[in-house]
């Protein structure tokens, strides 16, 4: 019967790890006069942490908002763990953990509200989970929001998208604001996620950042993916720094080319 | 002068909408006064007389009126008093947004640290309203005109000049105040502190008329000085020392306030009061309630929800005691005791309390709904949609979610001004049909939902949009209601203002009919919005 039970079990894993976590198809948003995000094919394996970088308004906020259903494409698809981005949203969502590149606002509502408030309506969060990310990046949940800080406003988010152990985590430029110690906390969270099982996809301009924690590098240049690396095939093959290859896709012509509207 | 042109296009929009509502006002009250009252020395004395009574009912909000046989005397009344409350209202949302809203938001920080004192610049904020609210109360004026000369009459300009020149004055002192306010308490409570204090001020002015006690304080209230003014009717003047008291407030309030700006610092009230150590703490809030569908909304706003029930309750209680007032005199008049038992079928109380407490509720029940949707398009427009977008919930559920909520808590204040009415006339020993103010009381829920559905519909089109055009809906709405009958509209018109669908359910029962146009729109309009934002990019 253990046996049985081990062999479902291990079935499931298998045919988790075919799936991929992430998986776009032509993926496009066009906003007009040329800019948007262009046929955009995209696969980010189960445990894999994917670094999406590219400058101001080449679309990496406009690749997220797709994944999350936030926004429609205007052609092509995108898909979590199998799950269609735009049909199957709440699905999509029982298994992500989500930060936006901007903390909305919620005024005077305790650090705890806003984790009660946004955990019940994920059906319930860990609390042991809520417990441990907000005492190691020591953030006051008795405070207000407005109270804030911008760092602890970040942390607030981290804490947000951690709290259900999501299979997949969406991050938006997740150490924007953060000091060096939260951030190297920030780093060892993700890293127990991952060894959890956890895959993650985050935008990042930091490229040392990006250096240090992914596995694989997506560059986005005007709205296309002009390039997708693993890192480690990079170093073997003696490549040059991750910072050159970035450079090396924004001559000066091309450095004002935008994917999306000011 | 920068800094002045800065303020004058900060407040561009404010002064764009109150000039047009402005204008309108005083232009439709002067064509209305030519349409109704006639050109006939007997025909305008009758529309006086019947202005009279009215007036006798709306003591609680207008000024007592003079010469409303004359379009000068029935604008004045009609709609410069009025207006009063509508630049008040302009001035608190100004001054609290010149005093705080712009700090919250770090303009003032960015302007500061170009090197302008904060004197200076409280000072060009002043100065910038005064010229955008002169222009304002200019724009009634020449309604005033235009409508004069539309029906074929003449007025001096001079006394038209004189009560803009008095209006705006009333609306600068407001906006001192409320600069002078927001400067000793926190930004959050700014709006609603300055507003308690217009609101008083006010009121001390009002129910001087009605409480003989209260007019020996009438002295402090800038409205007071206001209606000393009354150039328009024949034999009232311009008063200029009222004026100028008026200005005087303005300026007084305008330099404590920069000396209290220079004092306090940035972001951070003037007077702050200790707080609380409170231990840190690393969970999440234990409440069920959080956990609870619609629950959680109506827990998280638990505050306003309180303060608009016992707001409306408390004022229910006044009116209660305003109709008692103003009846009993009138009733100790036989002939016109027979004249009210004849027309008010026996249920004179219920008919006047119906008339004026449901439809100062009705007004105050959009106000409510309009700042629902206001919280929706700031969830929308700030991110907290997209957040709670990403938890795995449909866009439909948060529609629902929302409507059940406004429901809710409609119902919550509904029930608590209607039986603070109840008891408030029991106590009072006034027979008023508890059936009837139970089913009025109820039917402000529907009302308010009506609104709630229009919002709803725009705020998942255009959020930004939302709250100026339901605004503008409402008031359209509300002229439908006052001045289709007048004009003698169309039905189909008149039928198309909320205000209508809500009848007179005290005196005549509800309208069925009514209820169910108005439960009709609801569906309608939820069921689009939800199908708008099931297609609309979030957070785009």
């Amino acid at each position: 019967m253990k046996f049985e039970v081990a062999q479902l079990h291990c079935a499931y894993m298998l045919r988790e790890m075919a799936v991929p976590a992430i998986r776009t198809s032509k993926l496009s948003k066009a906003y007009g006069a040329g800019r948007g995000l262009f046929d955009l094919d995209l696969e980010v394996t189960p445990r894999e942490v994917f670094g999406y970088l590219g400058p101001n308004g080449a679309g990496k906020t406009t690749t997220i908002r797709l994944l999350m259903g936030m926004i429609k494409p205007s052609s092509g698809g995108a898909y979590v763990f199998g799950l269609d981005c735009k049909r199957d949203y709440v699905e999509v969502k029982r298994r992500v953990g989500y930060l936006p590149g901007d903390m909305p606002q919620f005024g005077s509502l305790r650090g705890k509200d806003v984790v009660a408030y946004l955990g019940g309506m994920r059906g319930g969060a860990d609390p042991n989970v809520v417990h441990g990310i907000a005492e190691r990046f020591d953030l006051d949940l008795n405070r207000r929001f407005r109270e804030y800080s911008s760092g602890n406003k970040r942390k607030l988010g981290i804490l947000l998208a951690f709290m259900h152990k999501p299979d997949l985590l969406i991050l938006d430029e997740p150490t924007n604001g953060l000091d060096p110690l939260n951030q190297q906390e920030f780093y060892e969270l993700l890293r127990e996620a991952r060894e959890g099982g956890a895959s993650v996809f985050l935008s990042s301009h930091v490229l040392s950042e990006v250096e240090h924690i992914c596995d694989t590098v997506g560059i986005l240049r005007a709205g296309k993916l002009v390039r997708v690396a693993r890192l480690d095939d990079l170093r073997a093959a003696g490549e040059t720094s991750l910072e050159e290859i970035f450079l090396s896709y924004y001559s000066d012509t091309d450095h004002h080319q935008k994917a999306l509207p000011e | 002068m920068t800094a002045i042109r800065l303020s004058l296009r900060l407040g561009r929009w404010g002064l764009l909408g109150f000039s047009i509502l402005t204008f309108a006002a005083s232009l439709i009250q002067a064509i209305g006064f030519y349409q109704i009252a006639g050109h006939t020395a007997a025909s305008r004395a009758a529309f006086a007389q019947s202005m009279s009574q009215l007036a006798s009912q709306l003591t609680f909000i207008l000024p007592p009126p003079a010469g409303l046989d004359t379009v000068g005397g029935y604008v004045e009344w009609r709609s410069f008093g009025g207006l009063a409350i509508l630049f008040a209202v302009w001035g608190l949302v100004s001054g609290s947004g010149a005093a705080r809203g712009d700090e919250e938001r770090g303009l003032v920080e960015a302007v500061l640290a170009t090197g302008l004192t904060r004197s200076r610049w409280l000072a060009s904020r002043v100065i910038a309203y005064a010229l955008a609210v002169f222009v304002g109360a200019l724009a009634g004026g020449l309604g005033l005109i235009a409508g004069v000369a539309g029906g074929h009459g003449s007025i001096n300009p001079v006394p038209v000049v004189e009560i803009c020149v008095a209006l705006a004055a009333l609306g600068l002192s407001c906006y001192s105040l409320t600069v002078l306010i927001a400067q000793v308490v926190g930004a959050r409570v700014a709006t609603a502190a300055a507003g308690v204090v217009l609101l008083a001020l006010f009121l001390v002015n009002r129910l001087s008329q009605t409480f003989t006690w209260l007019a020996a304080w009438r002295w402090i209230s800038p409205f007071h000085y206001y209606e000393l003014n009354q150039p328009l009717a024949p034999g009232g003047a311009f008063d200029g020392r009222a004026t100028l008291t008026m200005l005087g407030i303005a300026m007084v309030g305008a330099a404590v306030a920069a000396a209290a700006f220079e004092w306090r610092d940035l972001g951070a009230p003037l007077v702050r009061w200790p707080s609380r150590q409170r231990p840190a703490g690393y969970e999440a809030s234990h409440s069920p309630l959080w956990r609870i569908p619609v629950v959680r909304g109506l827990y998280e706003r638990r505050a306003g929800l309180a303060t608009w029930a016992v707001a409306l309750a408390a004022l229910g209680v006044l009116f209660v005691y305003l109709t008692k007032t103003l009846l009993q005199p009138l009733l100790s008049i036989p002939t016109l005791s027979q004249f009210f038992g004849a027309n008010a079928g026996g249920q004179l109380f219920t008919t006047f309390l119906g008339y004026v407490w449901l439809t100062f509720a009705q007004l105050l029940f959009a106000a409510f709904a309009i700042t629902q949707v206001a919280r929706w398009s700031a969830e929308d427009s700030d991110g907290r949609l997209e957040l709670i977008l990403s938890t795995p919930r449909s866009r439909a559920s948060v529609v629902v979610e929302r409507a059940i909520a406004l429901a809710l808590g409609a119902a919550l204040v509904a029930a608590a001004s209607g039986v603070a009415v109840a008891v408030a006339a029991n106590y009072q020993a006034m027979e008023v049909s508890r059936e009837r103010l139970a089913e009025g009381t109820l039917l402000l829920v529907p009302f308010a939902l009506v609104f709630a559905a229009a919002g709803a519909v725009l705020a998942a089109w255009n959020p930004r949009a939302a709250v100026g055009l339901l605004g503008g809906l409402a008031f359209a709405s509300y002229l439908v209601d006052e001045l289709g009958p007048l004009f003698r509209w169309p039905a189909w018109i008149q039928d198309l203002s909320a205000f209508k669908l809500f009848g007179t359910p005290l005196s005549n029962g509800v309208d069925r009919g009514g209820l169910a146009i108005m439960v009709v729109i609801i569906l309608v309009g939820f069921g689009a919005s939800i199908l708008l934002i099931e297609r609309r990019d979030v957070g785009a």
